[in-house]
């Protein structure tokens, strides 16, 4: 038992006895949610077809990358910490080589390189934080003995950024982001899928682990606020200004997840356990969202936003469905549970008076409006001569008429969602 | 039970017509609209004599209630909404633009209407921002799909105008309710009102107070950040115009009532002699572009920036008369601006354009109805004693000259004095239209004249023509209604 991942394992499967009781909740919310992605991306590779040795592999590496999710959000020990986001995220560098285009390859490459890069960090960032801590486990009284001692002090504020550089990678998070449009645009839409939002979910839940440990610092934990609160605001504003000059639906869509990294960084600026909670009820709902937005592009075609015009008169169903995912990610009714969420991830920054940050995200809201309705403006116009006819099989019809109803009912009943993590 | 109703009823039809209705045709979509919005405005009445609240938990994480309930100052505008929704669902008998089907348009109509009434009746800080967002995205379709069809790119540009500007102002606001509600530790409107921002120390009433004044600052306007207004109200179409100027603009006012006036008095009061300044920026500005201005519809908006200065200045005097002048102005500029903008989108559907510099045959000559109805909305707007307009200016510049205590006199003395000025442009303004539309330029025999108002239409303007004179020689009832909500808002003393 002395080997650590054994006992991440351990702690897997007993995450919610041995836990504190919103640590078990988070866990099994993230999961949850995990799970819902992977089955979903599954859902929209499957449409795309390929033949019954390659839907084997697929299937192999997406339950593996699900695996690996899962174990992270409950992980507490370094050890099984890394390895499982590892899992989470090699074999999805396999299945953008292995599923998309040509030049899929290309962006499998910068993939790899990113996660080996980030893996480094990680590793390197875990070694200061045990070095701090003296603790091979992300705990909160540990963390609360080192912030009491300048010097290690000093140590974890260093062992915080480099962790943070390191999700940066996985989470998209800027200056970390630059792999992101590649990978989607060059791999097929069910990866990019699966990029997008399990993948997201399980980094999140693996930044939360790292977060909830740090709520221990008390109240004087500026430093680390700072240094979550620059990237939250890079992303947010980079996100959005290069997501509104985007021709592509999926490059679009790849921008906006850089922008929504930093919303999901902006609550754990605060460093409380509400903002931890924002958080994760921020990513969950983006990851539907999102999910949702990309059943409707494999429907439609990835390609030039020129190609959803008239979308809602076209196709009721897709257009629709994409139309409420956008003003849920936007943030406005009738999306009323993605407002929800903006109102529940500024409330921590308002509470511990990050005032930069606040006002950083206001400029976002904006223009992360003017992203969202401009896609949102082609599907009400008119439809063009000669349409594309919309394909797609059942799976993704499934994922979109099953990712709405979630999306309507979240949005007449917000609390069920928040009350699933309270 | 009433107020559910009042709040369901027309999101629902509304929200019907959106989505499954959406190919309906024209007769059933208006009845359909024109059934809702009759029986909206019969709760609405109920709902006004009988003053009962919803209270549900929504997010019981937050402490967010699903609060509603009427109270004097939410009354007089319940009942004006009710109204103009009404009255522009009864306008689709006389114009549907086009741009895609009439049943998405009325369902748009509707949603505003729901989203202003859910936005007046909200008991909760968090739950007014949610119900204040719910107009955007249908008041963003009207103006950018239903709006004139002669500039695609104006048209785009006049709704994201619109939209951002919005959205910026109510994120702004957004913030300040969550400051407001983390210091106070409860976001029930009633018992921040009753609490006055008395837990709050002078810095945090301060900085809530200049969040939510310059978030709803936007959505009022008031002058510097009024520039979205005027091409939404030029592209919007009629009944786009009708309830962005009766019913939106109302939200921001009603929001400043609520909210920083009633919730942190003393942060509001530091901002004060700031807000007077730029209200009555705002009424000297609007009046000196209405001197100029070419288009009749933009000038008609230009002149809504005017009128709402002077609702600002009322509301920043602090005194219970600023505040009674503030509602009553918030009242009189919903019915009259209503009603010029129905009158202006009948002349320019019409004419074809609403340029002033076209020389035409006298309106009161070729269509002596609508000649009438035009120099009784331009006499109220400029505030002729006996119509609508005269009382709330009154009151704002006598508030302005008498306010509260704890404000700087002589700011507030000045300010009353240019205002007045503003007021004597207004009337320059009022002249120089009704000299252009309604003597006629150049008796031109060629020109074919004008077709006169009848049947809807005309029901609608004299609907809100006998709106305007009835406010204006009974100001009484209307006051009495909000004197008792005033006197209870921590604002007034």
């Amino acid at each position: 038992m002395t080997d650590p991942a054994l006992v991440g394992v351990d702690a897997v499967i007993l995450a919610p006895a041995l836990l504190p009781a919103l640590a078990a909740v988070l866990v099994l919310v993230g999961d949850a949610g995990i799970l819902l992605a992977g089955a979903a991306a599954l859902a929209l590779l499957h449409d795309a077809g390929g033949g019954p040795r390659d839907t084997t592999v697929t299937t192999a590496l997406l339950l593996a990358a699900a695996t690996g999710g899962a174990g992270v959000a409950a992980s507490r020990d370094l050890g099984a910490w890394l390895v499982t986001l590892e899992l989470a995220t090699v074999p999805l560098v396999a299945l953008v080589a292995l599923r998309g285009s040509r030049t899929a390859a290309h962006g499998a490459l910068t993939l790899l390189v990113t996660s080996v890069t980030s893996f480094a960090l990680l590793v390197l960032g875990s070694a200061l934080w045990l070095t701090a801590t003296g603790d091979a486990a992300f705990a909160a009284d540990t963390v609360s003995a080192a912030w009491g001692d300048p010097e290690r002090r000093t140590v974890l504020v260093l062992a915080v950024t480099v962790l943070l550089c390191g999700l940066g990678f996985k989470l998209s998070l800027v200056p970390f982001h630059a792999w992101t449009p590649q990978a989607y645009s060059t791999a097929d839409i069910g990866t990019a899928a699966a990029l997008a939002t399990m993948s997201k979910v399980s980094a999140a839940a693996a930044l939360l682990v790292v977060a909830s440990a740090l709520t221990g610092t008390g109240p004087d934990a500026g430093r680390v606020s700072v240094v979550v609160g620059i990237v939250a605001a890079a992303s947010m504003l980079l996100g959005n200004v290069m997501a509104l000059r985007q021709d592509d639906a999926t490059r679009l869509l790849a921008w906006s997840t850089v922008a929504q990294a930093g919303w999901v960084l902006l609550p754990v600026a605060a460093l409380s356990t509400s903002g931890l909670r924002a958080s994760a009820a921020y990513v969950l709902v983006y990851a539907l969202a999102t999910m949702v937005a990309f059943a409707a592009v494999a429907r439609v075609g990835t390609g030039p936003l020129a190609r959803f015009r008239g979308l809602l008169r076209r196709d009721r169903l897709t257009g629709g469905a994409l139309a409420l995912a956008l003003l849920v990610l936007a943030g406005l009714p009738p999306g009323v549970i993605g407002l929800v969420a903006k109102v529940v991830a500024l409330g921590p920054a308002v509470d511990a008076g990050l005032w930069p940050l606040v006002v950083v995200a206001v400029v976002a809201v904006v223009l992360g409006v003017a992203v969202y309705l401009r896609w949102f403006a082609l599907l009400l116009g008119e439809p063009a001569e000669h349409a594309p006819a919309e394909g797609g099989g059942g799976g993704s019809r499934a994922v979109l008429m099953l990712g709405t109803a979630l999306l309507v009912l979240l949005s007449a009943l917000p609390a069920l969602l928040l009350d699933l993590l309270s | 039970m009433v107020l559910s109703l009042l709040l369901a009823i027309p999101a629902a039809a509304g929200l019907w017509l959106v989505t499954g209705g959406r190919a309906l045709p024209l007769a059933a979509a208006r009845t359909l609209s024109a059934a809702a919005v009759g029986l909206t405005l019969v709760l609405s009445l109920a709902a006004a004599v009988s003053r009962e609240g919803i209270d549900r938990p929504w997010l019981p994480d937050l402490g967010v209630r699903f609060s509603f309930g009427v109270d004097g100052i939410a009354v007089p505008l319940v009942l004006l909404t009710a109204a103009i929704g009404a009255l522009v669902v009864a306008h689709a008998w006389v114009e549907v633009p086009e741009g895609g089907t009439p049943a998405t348009f009325l369902g748009c109509l509707l949603l505003v209407e729901a989203g202003a009434l859910a936005t007046f009746t909200a008991r909760d800080a968090v739950l007014f921002f949610v119900a204040f967002e719910l107009v955007l995205v249908p008041m963003w379709v009207l103006i950018s799909r239903y709006g004139d069809r002669h500039d695609d790119h104006a048209r785009a540009d006049a709704g994201h105008r619109f939209v951002l500007y919005t959205a910026l102002g109510s994120t702004l606001m957004l913030v300040g309710i969550l400051a407001l509600v983390t210091f106070a530790g409860t976001s029930d409107l009633r018992e921040l009102a009753a609490g006055a921002g008395a837990s709050l120390s002078p810095d945090r009433q301060l900085l809530v107070a200049a969040l939510l004044v310059t978030g709803l600052a936007v959505k009022v306007p008031v002058f510097p950040v009024h520039t979205w207004l005027p091409p939404a109200h030029t592209i919007a179409p009629t009944a786009g115009s009708v309830l962005l100027a009766a019913v939106l603009l109302k939200m921001g006012t009603y929001g400043l009532v609520r909210l920083p006036v009633a919730t942190v008095p003393d942060g509001f009061a530091r901002l004060s002699p700031v807000l007077a300044v730029l209200g009555v920026v705002g009424i000297v500005w609007g009046a000196l572009v209405c001197l100029v201005e070419r288009d009749l519809k933009r000038l008609i908006a230009y002149s809504s920036v005017a009128h709402m200065g002077f609702v600002v200045l009322a509301l920043a005097a602090g005194t219970e008369t600023g505040l009674q002048a503030a509602l009553f102005a918030n009242i009189a500029h919903g019915v009259v601006s209503a009603l010029l903008f129905v009158l202006v989108g009948g002349l320019k559907q019409r004419w074809g354009t609403v340029d002033l510099s076209v020389a035409r045959p006298a309106l009161r000559e070729t269509s002596p109805r609508l000649g009438f109805v035009l120099v009784l909305g331009l006499a109220a707007s400029l505030g002729l004693p006996g119509l609508a307009g005269f009382w709330g200016e009154l009151l704002a510049v006598y508030a302005a000259w008498a306010p509260a205590d704890n404000r700087p006199r002589a700011l507030f003395v000045g300010c009353a004095v240019v205002a007045a000025v503003g007021a004597a442009l207004a009337s320059a303004y009022a002249l120089r239209v009704a000299r252009r539309v309604w003597v006629g330029d150049v008796p031109d025999p060629e020109a074919g004249t004008t077709r006169d108002t009848r049947g809807v239409e005309a029901v609608v303007l004299t609907t809100l023509a006998l709106g305007v004179v009835v406010l204006g020689v009974l100001p009484g009832p209307l006051l009495a209604v909000t004197a008792d909500a005033v006197a209870r808002i921590g604002g007034a003393r």
